[in-house]
């Protein structure tokens, strides 16, 4: 069943699908697998399926948190080429490849487009993996089965949290912004998301 | 140091999510330096995050056919290209001694060192400095003299208040340096510094801070918060 995820609304009114209307579990892709072709051969084949596929939604991203479309595109097209300048130190323990783009993308427009320094370097250091007491409780959601699961889970969230989530992260919006736009209380705006990610971490971390 | 209070679910999806304010962002960035426990809530946030735009259908908005096609050939002739040389972070180890550095998510708003600090008075006991050029909200640094006690509070928004040094207690608990108070609106508190140690701290608020009584009231021009 589409859920509420399966259609963002832009700033314009228009709905856009963001999601297959059939479960787009089915078509998880293993880009865990592409990449570490990436990481070990240079494998280009397998470089630009990832490309083909993450670059236009990279784009897309960019552009609902406000970056106008030359921007966007500059910005996806580095994201990648840094994935690819900086395959060999992939480490499919640490992050799938969609985690990592998600990461580099948020990363270049609070950089670039927001100029708000401070907490981009950070979440940086934190990725650097170095830190021995950086626990990882994620690793298992590498996995591509896990990667179902939490897509499965994103799609079935009640519509009223799916709404909150999509203007958290397609938006960028602060919970007050959301608490204003929708006319919800701050608390209840806190409440849908705080119970959102509870379910949707319940799910990842195997804990159903 | 090993934090007992942490971020709410909520604060830390957003912060994964690019969507908390300015302010919001620089203290639980502050937080996350020191606290596995939400740097690890943080990545898997991001995952989420990484699995939405996985699974974003291209619509408008997106490159049309034609751009693609440009910006594919484009990069296929990038990948040839010197791969860029990262530069390594800048060492953590300053110039300072380590106890005299703030946290570097800070640096950018109150500089890099505890005794460089300015700060202001601003009720007895109470000593303030408001971080320059964040555009919403308010992001300041509080330092509050040994076994003082706050006027009660409560907040229009959030308040975000990340322990730096010393410590204080309220209804909500002991909040000592590591610790993050993540407060609702509707909260109420009285935080009374622990004797012997003035405890900084640096806060966020989205909105102005109420302040019940007439002792309060008269307080809060002082505080202009």
């Amino acid at each position: 069943m589409p859920s509420d995820f399966t259609r963002i609304t832009s700033p314009r009114g228009a709905a856009r699908p963001v999601s297959t209307p059939t479960p787009s579990t089915r078509d998880t892709h293993d880009w865990t697998r592409e990449m570490i072709a990436v990481a070990r051969l240079r494998d280009r084949g397998s470089f630009m399926r990832i490309y083909d596929h993450f670059m236009p939604r990279l784009c897309l991203y960019l552009r609902g948190l406000g970056s106008p479309e030359a921007v966007a595109e500059e910005l996806s097209q580095e994201a990648l080429l840094r994935l690819w300048q900086r395959a060999a130190m992939y480490d499919p323990q640490q992050g799938a490849v969609s985690t990592w783009l998600f990461r580099i993308g948020r990363n270049l427009h609070i950089d670039r487009v927001r100029r708000e320094p401070g907490w981009v370097q950070v979440l940086e250091d934190a990725c650097q993996g170095t830190d021995e007491e950086l626990a990882r409780p994620f690793t298992s959601a590498e996995d591509y089965a896990e990667h179902v699961h939490l897509q499965r889970r994103i799609e079935e969230l009640p519509a009223v949290q799916a709404r909150l989530m999509r203007m958290s992260y397609f938006e960028a919006k602060s919970h007050q912004e959301i608490a204003d736009e929708l006319d919800m209380p701050l608390g209840t705006v806190k409440s849908h998301l705080r119970r959102a990610f509870l379910r949707l971490q319940g799910q990842v971390r195997g804990q159903s | 140091m090993n934090p007992h209070h942490h971020l709410d679910p909520s604060t830390l999806l957003s912060y994964a999510a690019g969507a908390l304010t300015v302010e919001m962002a620089i203290v639980a960035a502050t937080h996350l330096e020191t606290c596995p426990h939400c740097r690890a809530r943080v990545e898997e946030a991001e995952c989420i995050g990484g699995q939405l735009i996985e699974h974003q259908q291209p619509g408008p908005g997106a490159p049309d056919e034609g751009q693609r096609a440009v910006l594919r050939e484009a990069m296929l002739r990038r990948l040839d290209d010197e791969p860029v040389v990262v530069a390594p972070p800048p060492p953590r180890a300053a110039p300072y001694e380590a106890d005299d550095r703030l946290p570097a998510p800070l640096h950018p708003y109150f500089g890099t060192s505890y005794r460089a600090l300015k700060w202001r008075w601003m009720a007895p006991g109470v000593h303030c400095i408001r971080a320059a050029g964040t555009p919403t909200g308010t992001l300041l640094m509080l330092k509050i003299g040994p076994g003082r006690s706050m006027p009660v509070h409560s907040h229009g928004g959030t308040e975000l208040t990340q322990i730096l040094r010393g410590a204080y207690h309220d209804a909500l608990g002991h909040f000592a340096p590591g610790d993050v108070a993540d407060l609702d609106g509707d909260v109420e508190h009285q935080p009374v510094t622990v004797p012997g140690v003035a405890c900084i701290c640096v806060s966020a608020l989205d909105a102005p801070l109420r302040f019940p009584g007439w002792l309060a009231q008269r307080l809060q021009p002082l505080f202009k918060l």
